[in-house]
């Protein structure tokens, strides 16, 4: 449908254009343009408007409602809000996602840069070692979580063997309260890597090779070739991936730690979004859960603000 | 010219927003309606009844004979020409984390039947989506149940689910591990001292001595509830209505189950990832905690393995208690037809006639292999089928005697205990304490509770 | 903010590239050099150890049923069982099927629409565009977890629970696509399209010839990551289906854990089997990427 739509638009532009470029003055050009971008734009924000927008919207009502979860509602204000800063395990939630989110941002952000610059070398079979760093990504968080469960499995993992092995005894990496937490970050590092190294290598190719070649004739290292040329020219990916890596740290997660630790021991991994997990589907408190994702929503988007306003926007166009 | 432009934007501006508005408005009315508009189905719609067994999605021999048994249910009671029953498999059904069934109730689509844990009966019937299935029931049929099986689904007399079964918890063994330390049946441990002893001595290499659950879960607590009970102790006193999680009773088990972490009896993480056969086949651990359940799940996997079970040891001057676990039907209030499916559940599940008897002993003695939750098909069963097996018999003879029925705590109750296990167990904190934190947020959760009974 | 992102250190090992060579030798250079030695090491080392936590999930699908959860990594008695029974009883190729078409009509779909919405983002000028892209912006920080349920609801005040609409259609939209394609066109250079305008085409026929051509490598990378989501979805599936015929590949493979046992043997050869194509489809597309980026002479 859309399709139609949009090429008849396009057909009528194009033929308004042709009718004489002398005579076509700012102003028809501005409504053309304004005309193609609500075409453009319309299939995505429609649909995100249903079904993200819409969506939200209705869960920062429920915020307001104490619900049962079987259709009572019960309009309480700012209960829920109240309730959640009271509320301790709220707070220790919070400050085990921002752990989390410490651990495992900067270092997807050096590994993934550090694997795009190797990969990109001209070696051979680089597109196997590539496909090889990619492959986590590509298996269901599920199956993953459950192949680490393996290797970390007190006294039989292969990883706890060798932990014994260099004097450490009975190393309980999931079992550890001080370990657990750790041990979901590598998890995590080590499966979104690939994801973030394609990113990166993208990233990368945008970088024209002329720079490096002029930059090496000056007689600059590798190192000041990096700092001078790679992370500069590589701003735009870089903001990118610590946006999405953060999003994805905050609202992720999920899956890996309900099949590693089930937010144990001792509530060690209970990552905010396990939090809200648990109260909206373990025990019906949806009005609570939607209470604590929407603050979840707002700090984020403040968050994202400040990012915007300090990289102007995300475009560092430099100009 | 660019003014009227721009004026007609912002116009058009608003109508959207404003037809969003109106859009999300449209969708709360309906969503708050659903639960009433709900019940105005075509008549000749069949019921649904969600659960993990029925239509099978694998081939299994012993998978197709559980999903068979409901299948031969649900064609009895549609060729004696009652209201169609549609079996419907959830995927991943008794994962706790599974939002299928939330998201249904919490939008007014809910099954007609479905079946349910302990743990979460009451949120159930507090939601008020819980047909009492009492008037459909014979006495008789009600007698013939266990009180223990009926107990935890029964408010002021009145029953909301029927058990498909009882599952007691029990310590299993591997008879390998036992024979390398030279151990033999008379060691067996009966007290908590000899058990954790036994875990120490029984500990080392690959294999853990003693396994307890150790991931926060209503499964957890499930494990932990008994040996509070053993001393006489409670999380809430079912009599008085009031908690007493901070007895001596309660410090006591978690003191041990810190002791038995702390003392390296016990493991910290479930070895083989949980899976008992597993664990036992290739000398990880050498006794754990679990329940009958177990013994379908070696006959299928390793039937050639030596392994037995023993009741749960109790403390000095305790009484041997185990947890009764178990799914059970129940009806959906705001179904399509609860009539009907009340009808159809009791039939099928909690009435005398011998197609019942017959259709209960069935499950228990073959498709499942588990404990009856009625007399009669205790009797029925005798020792044939799955009660072949001695370990089977024990479980009847010596543990489902001592049981009692998992709780049906709310989530903040549950959630009180569980940090209070994991707090001591696994973060080494000091039982009192913990036993304390616990009791006072039981105590300011049921100032303001209403709802049914907590037993 | 800043500084994290560009005071970060690089890996030693990684970032140093060879040292400096002639520069007419350097696209042709296939000598062996010493540099390039250990860059290959290294790669593979690196490579091998990402890998190593699956081979328990490849060794694992030759395991027998008692055997799947031991910590040793080779099976003691390989069997092809657990692949056999996947196959044979039960339907997982008709689970791989519907993942297959839906994930696939999601990915073109979804990149479609999005290098649509991105387009006009970054290369159109109108008024109020920074607001349209803070708010497209902003749905990225909603996640599922939180609006499951009220997009239940959506769905099904639609119509489209249990069917193929509601499993592809809710999944299309997501901002991430968006932002990434924005982020690619702002990077273009202006003169891009001036001629292109200057002959009077119109804007639909510049995305159509001059902007999705040069999306190619960027498309694909996406391609990759959109259809590898929505194969691996599991909880969207799993709320707004039960019809059997629905079933897609996550769910297919839970559907081998029960109540107590879990067939972890056939899970993993489940889990296998669902990884290739996914594997494949990312083997074929990064060599896509890398030719497309030598093709479009912009690099």
């Amino acid at each position: 449908m859309s399709a139609v739509t949009v090429s008849r638009t396009a057909g009528r532009a194009r033929a308004g254009t042709a009718g004489g470029n002398a005579s076509v003055g700012k102003a028809a050009q501005e409504r053309r343009q304004r005309r193609a971008a609500f075409w453009f734009l319309l299939p995505d924000s429609l649909g995100l408007l249903v079904f993200v927008a819409v969506p939200m919207v209705l869960a920062v009502v429920l915020g307001f409602f104490r619900i049962d979860g079987f259709g009572s509602f019960q309009f309480i204000g700012v209960g829920n809000y109240v309730r959640m800063a009271g509320d301790p395990q709220f707070w220790s939630s919070v400050r085990i996602t921002l752990l989390y989110l410490v651990g495992v941002v900067p270092a997807i952000f050096v590994v993934g840069l550090g694997l795009a610059l190797l990969v990109q070398q001209k070696i051979p079979f680089v597109g196997a070692i590539r496909s090889m760093l990619f492959v986590p990504y590509v298996i269901s968080l599920v199956v993953v979580a459950m192949v680490w469960e393996f290797m970390l499995g007190d006294r039989t993992g292969v990883l706890s063997r060798v932990a014994a092995s260099l004097g450490f005894e009975n190393v309980s990496f999931l079992g550890e309260p001080s370990l657990a937490l750790g041990t979901v970050v590598v998890v995590t590092v080590w499966f979104q890597m690939g994801y973030y190294m394609v990113i990166f290598l993208a990233g990368l190719q945008d970088i024209p090779g002329e720079y490096y070649e002029a930059a090496r004739i000056d007689g600059a290292g590798a190192w000041q070739r990096f700092r001078a040329i790679t992370l500069p020219l590589l701003r735009p990916t870089s903001f990118f991936v610590i946006i999405t890596a953060t999003v994805s740290v905050i609202t992720g997660g999920l899956d890996l730690v309900f099949v590693l630790t089930g937010g144990g021991p001792a509530g060690s991994t209970t990552l905010l979004i396990f939090y809200i997990y648990e109260q909206a589907f373990l025990f019906g408190e949806l009005g609570y859960a939607a209470a604590i994702g929407s603050v979840l929503v707002l700090v984020m988007l403040a968050w994202s603000a400040l990012m915007f306003a300090v990289t102007r926007g995300g475009r560092f166009d430099n100009d | 010219m660019n003014g009227r432009h721009l004026n007609r934007r912002q116009v058009s501006r608003r109508d959207v927003l404003r037809l969003g508005v109106a859009g999300a408005g449209t969708l709360a009315a309906a969503w708050a309606t659903a639960g009433c508009t709900r019940a105005v189905g075509a008549p000749a719609d069949a019921m649904q009844f969600w659960q993990m067994y029925a239509p099978a999605p694998q081939q299994d021999p012993n998978i197709v004979a559980q999903s068979q048994w409901f299948l031969d249910g649900i064609r009895r009671w549609a060729a004696a020409g009652e209201r169609p029953v549609d079996m419907v498999y959830i995927p991943a059904y008794t994962d706790p984390t599974n939002t299928r069934l939330a998201t249904a109730f919490a939008s007014g689509d809910g099954p007609d039947i479905f079946l349910i844990s302990p743990g979460d009966f009451l949120r159930y019937y507090n939601g008020g989506v819980l047909t009492d299935l009492t008037p459909y029931m014979s006495q008789e049929a009600i007698d013939d149940f266990y009180p223990d099986a009926l107990a935890t689904r029964t408010v002021d007399g009145r029953i909301y689910g029927l058990p498909m079964e009882q599952e007691p918890l029990a310590i299993f063994y591997d008879i390998p591990a036992f024979e390398e330390a030279g151990l033999a049946e008379g060691d067996l441990p009966t007290t908590w001292e000899e058990m954790l002893e036994l875990g120490r001595r029984l500990t080392g290499g690959p294999r853990t001595g003693l396994v307890l659950d150790t991931t926060p879960s209503y499964y957890q607590n499930f494990t932990f509830y008994p040996w509070v009970w053993q001393g006489g102790g409670d999380v809430v006193d079912p009599r008085a209505q009031r908690p007493t999680f901070d007895s001596d009773a309660a410090v006591q088990a978690l003191a041990m189950y810190g002791d038995a972490v702390g003392s390296g009896a016990a493991a910290r993480t479930l070895p083989a990832g949980g899976d008992l056969v597993g664990a036992f086949t290739n000398g990880y651990a050498a006794m754990w905690q679990t329940g009958v359940w177990q013994v379908e799940a070696m006959r299928q996997n390793a039937p050639d393995h030596p392994y037995g079970v023993f009741r749960l040891p109790a403390p000095p001057g305790g009484e041997p208690v185990t947890a009764l676990g178990g799914w059970a039907w129940v009806v959906n209030s705001r179904g399509r037809d609860p009539e009907s499916a009340a009808r159809f559940a009791v039939e099928v599940m909690g009435s005398t006639s011998k197609e019942s008897v017959d259709a209960a002993a069935r499950w228990n003695g073959v498709a499942k292999g588990n404990m009856p939750a009625r007399r009669s098909v205790t009797e029925a069963i005798g020792n044939s089928g799955a009660f072949e097996n001695p370990v089977m018999q024990r479980f009847r003879d010596e543990i489902l005697p001592t049981g009692r029925g998992e709780p049906r705590y709310p989530p903040v109750i549950y959630k009180a205990v569980s940090n209070a296990i994991q707090n001591v167990m696994l973060a080494g904190a000091d039982a009192l304490v913990e036993a304390e934190a616990a009791q006072s947020a039981i105590e300011s959760y049921m100032e303001t509770y209403e709802g049914g009974p907590l037993v | 903010m800043t500084d994290t992102l560009t005071g970060t250190p690089p890996r030693d090992d990684a970032a140093a590239p060879a040292p400096p060579r002639p520069v007419c030798t350097r696209r042709t250079d296939r000598r062996w050099t010493r540099s390039k030695v250990a860059l290959l090491v290294l790669g593979i080392v690196l490579g091998l150890l990402t890998i190593f936590p699956l081979l328990w999930m490849v060794s694992g699908s030759f395991k027998t049923a008692a055997e799947v959860n031991s910590a040793t990594l080779l099976p003691s008695a390989p069997t092809l069982d657990n692949y056999r029974y996947v196959f044979t009883e039960v339907p997982f190729l008709r689970y791989m099927l519907n993942s297959f078409f839906i994930s696939a009509t999601i990915t073109v779909l979804a990149l479609w629409f999005h290098s649509m919405a991105a387009y006009a983002l970054a290369r159109l000028k109108f008024r109020g565009r920074d607001t349209i892209f803070l708010l497209i912006f902003s749905t990225l920080l909603v996640s599922l977890p939180v609006i499951l349920i009220p997009t239940f609801v959506v769905v099904r005040a639609l119509g489209l629970v249990d069917s193929y609409a509601g499993l592809i259609v809710p999944a299309i939209f997501n901002a991430f696509g968006i932002f990434l394609l924005r982020q690619f066109y702002v990077s273009l250079p202006a003169e891009l399209e001036e001629a292109a305008l200057v002959d009077g085409a119109s804007y639909w026929r510049i995305y159509r010839s001059v902007i999705l051509p040069l999306s190619k490598p960027i498309l694909s990378a996406l391609a990759v990551f959109f259809f590898l989501a929505n194969w691996n979805a599991f909880v969207w599936p799993l709320t707004i289906t039960s019809d059997p015929d629905l079933r897609v590949v996550q769910l297919g493979i839970a559907t081998f854990q029960q109540q107590y046992v879990g067939d972890w043997n056939y899970v993993l050869a489940a889990a296998t089997v669902a990884a290739l194509p996914t594997l494949l489809i990312f083997f074929f597309f990064q060599r896509q990427i890398v030719e497309s980026i030598k093709n479009a002479g912009f690099k």
